[in-house]
């Protein structure tokens, strides 16, 4: 509040400057760990533990990245068999395909179920709708491991530990509270004389819903869909729980990085900043719809 | 309209019956809530005994355990003290930089760009980001509070007993607080500018109208990014997973983390016990927050 009463003080001008300059100043620390993150990533060991820091005047290095992608099989294949000190194998490619896969497989998965179930929630009143609603809610409430430890006996029970198919089955659930409310909030901003009319003119529910209201609400369901992805992708108990050997998304591949003889911090940021680059560029997209998305479609921007 | 009849296949769903529509979602919900529910209730009153290497029924020795437990104990002050800690912070950090960033001027959009990055970073990497920045040895944090003299030169963060759950705090507080900011500016952003034109007319003092204006007008915003946030700190454990493992000692054991190490000890009725007792306490604490701050989807 008391910008408002420098304001009183020192007039517009100067209270302009100064929101600048602090709003400047808060993104700058905000940013900063992002920032030390991707510098750790290409420096080199002696410049990682340089104290003080160094933040701006160390020796470029992209040793890490070559090998958490596997460019220096390409280049030096007989490197390969070599185990480096602090750790063994970084070549993190099929970790990231794990990733990619589960994320999407996950996402359509979601997405598939929500659409349908939302426009059903918008369009067609069901008795007792809102605690159906509540019901979804209270689902987005369950901490994760009291969902984990009993789908860890089931899916061993039923083969689907270690498995793709497994993972995304938990990560489409784990998102369809969002799914859901996020998508009825985006079909109840289509005027249902739209619905009205073309059911009217003889067109059937799923022809209305397919050819006329899934067009309209393509914004938002991309908005949606970005944001299930992103959550399955920097989702970390589910895996680390419902996987035991091959299978491990980014995020818990990343924290195996940190071994007895030591840390290999260099290629761990260098999975890091390749993990949530692609995220950056996905969530400025949908920018327009991510408060909404983020209060499960209850504030419209 | 002719094109409708290749539209045969979802006949079932054409008719004006929402169940169909719901089904598939239904079927998930109940997989995915429902089951793991009572098969958590079930855990909870076996245990697996290594002797016979088998899960067993045990009654209520879980439970009664789980009241006796002074582990348990720590770990929900923890959690309770997280949780209310980062709300309360996040709330209040998170409405200062709304009132501040709440702008047309050029740069401001800019701003809150960069504020949405945290968000998506991989809560495990986000702990990885701070492991190092907080490492005792060569960390950036503890060098900078050792160099003005807030700490002394052999003190460490994640390390000691006091510091420890901060230093997993102050991971949350950076990569949620932009939460807060972002519902916040949009909540802003939709008030109606009359009631404030004209308290500034009557010539109101600006805590006067925040007080009297704003945060009664943001009422359903708050409520909502609070309800949202609160469970989610509740539910968190991959901070503490990456930055302590609960540790030194169990000073950072949050309820979610104990019950995960309780199962990886093959105590798998109590770790389920566990993870029941912070499921109920969120539903509950949860459904009546909906319901008294008047929270509507």
């Amino acid at each position: 509040m008391h910008l408002f009463i420098l304001q009183r003080l020192n007039g517009k001008e100067l209270n302009k400057v100064f929101k600048q300059v602090l709003g400047w100043l808060i993104a700058a620390i905000f940013f900063f760990p992002i920032y030390f993150w991707i510098t750790v990533s290409i420096k080199k060991d002696k410049d990682i533990f340089a104290l003080p820091p160094k933040l701006f005047d160390f020796e470029v290095s992209f040793s890490a990245y070559e090998e958490v992608f596997g460019i220096s099989r390409f280049l030096y294949v007989e490197d390969m068999g070599a185990v480096r000190p602090g750790g063994g194998d970084f070549y993190m490619m099929p970790n990231l395909v794990d990733s990619i896969i589960i994320a999407l497989g996950s996402t359509g998965l979601a997405m598939l179920i929500s659409i349908l179930a939302a426009y059903s929630l918008s369009r067609i009143p069901i008795r007792g709708q809102q605690h159906f609603m509540g019901w979804i809610l209270s689902t987005r409430m369950m901490p994760p491991v009291a969902v984990a430890i009993p789908m860890f006996f089931i899916y061993k029970n039923i083969g689907l530990m270690d498995t793709h198919l497994g993972i995304i089955i938990i990560h489409a659930l784990m998102n369809l509270p969002l799914a859901v409310l996020l998508m009825k909030s985006f079909f109840d901003d289509i005027p249902k004389d739209i619905d009205e009319a073309a059911l009217l003119d003889g067109a059937t529910r799923f022809f209305v819903f397919w050819r006329l209201i899934v067009p309209l609400a393509i914004g938002g369901i991309a908005a949606t869909a970005v944001l299930c992805f992103i959550f399955s992708w920097t989702e970390f108990i589910f895996v680390l729980m419902l996987t035991q050997t091959g299978l491990k998304t980014i995020p818990v591949v990343s924290t195996s990085f940190v071994t007895s003889t030591g840390t290999a911090w260099d290629n761990m940021a260098a999975l890091g900043t390749a993990a949530i680059i692609p995220a950056f560029i996905f969530i400025l997209l949908v920018q327009r719809h991510l408060v909404r998305g983020l209060t499960l479609g209850s504030v419209k921007q | 309209m002719s094109s409708q009849k290749s539209y045969s296949l979802p006949s079932f769903m054409n008719s004006d019956s929402s169940l169909p529509w719901l089904l598939p979602l239904v079927t998930m919900l109940i997989v995915f809530a429902i089951i793991p529910f009572f098969y958590n209730i079930y855990l909870s009153f076996h245990e697996f005994v290594p002797a016979k290497r088998a899960l067993l029924f045990v009654g209520w020795d879980n439970w009664i355990r789980l009241f006796t437990d002074g582990v348990f104990w720590g770990s929900l002050k923890v959690s309770l003290y997280y949780t209310f800690m980062c709300l309360l912070i996040q709330l209040v950090l998170g409405m200062g930089i709304a009132l501040l960033i709440d702008s047309d001027d050029p740069g401001f959009g800019i701003i809150r760009s960069i504020l949405t990055l945290t968000l998506v970073i991989p809560p495990a990497i986000a702990g990885m980001i701070f492991l190092i920045m907080e490492d005792a040895n060569y960390g950036l944090i503890p060098w900078l509070l050792k160099s003005i003299g807030l700490i002394g030169p052999e003190d460490t963060i994640l390390s000691d007993p006091t510091l420890a759950l901060w230093g997993v705090m102050i991971v949350d507080i950076w990569q949620w607080t932009p939460f807060m900011v972002l519902i916040l500016v949009a909540g802003l952003r939709s008030l109606p500018s009359e009631p404030f034109e004209s308290a500034v007319i009557d010539g109101a003092r600006p805590f006067q109208v925040f007080r009297r204006l704003t945060l009664p007008m943001l009422h359903k915003v708050i409520a909502v990014a609070v309800l949202i946030r609160g469970i989610d700190l509740w539910r968190m454990v991959d901070y503490v997973f990456v930055l302590t493992s609960g540790g030194p000692g169990t000073a950072t054991y949050t309820l979610s983390l104990y019950s995960w190490q309780r199962f990886t000890f093959v105590q798998w009725g109590y770790g389920a016990t566990i993870s029941l007792f912070s499921l109920i306490v969120i539903l509950i604490v949860g459904n009546a927050f909906i319901h008294f701050a008047k929270v509507k989807w």
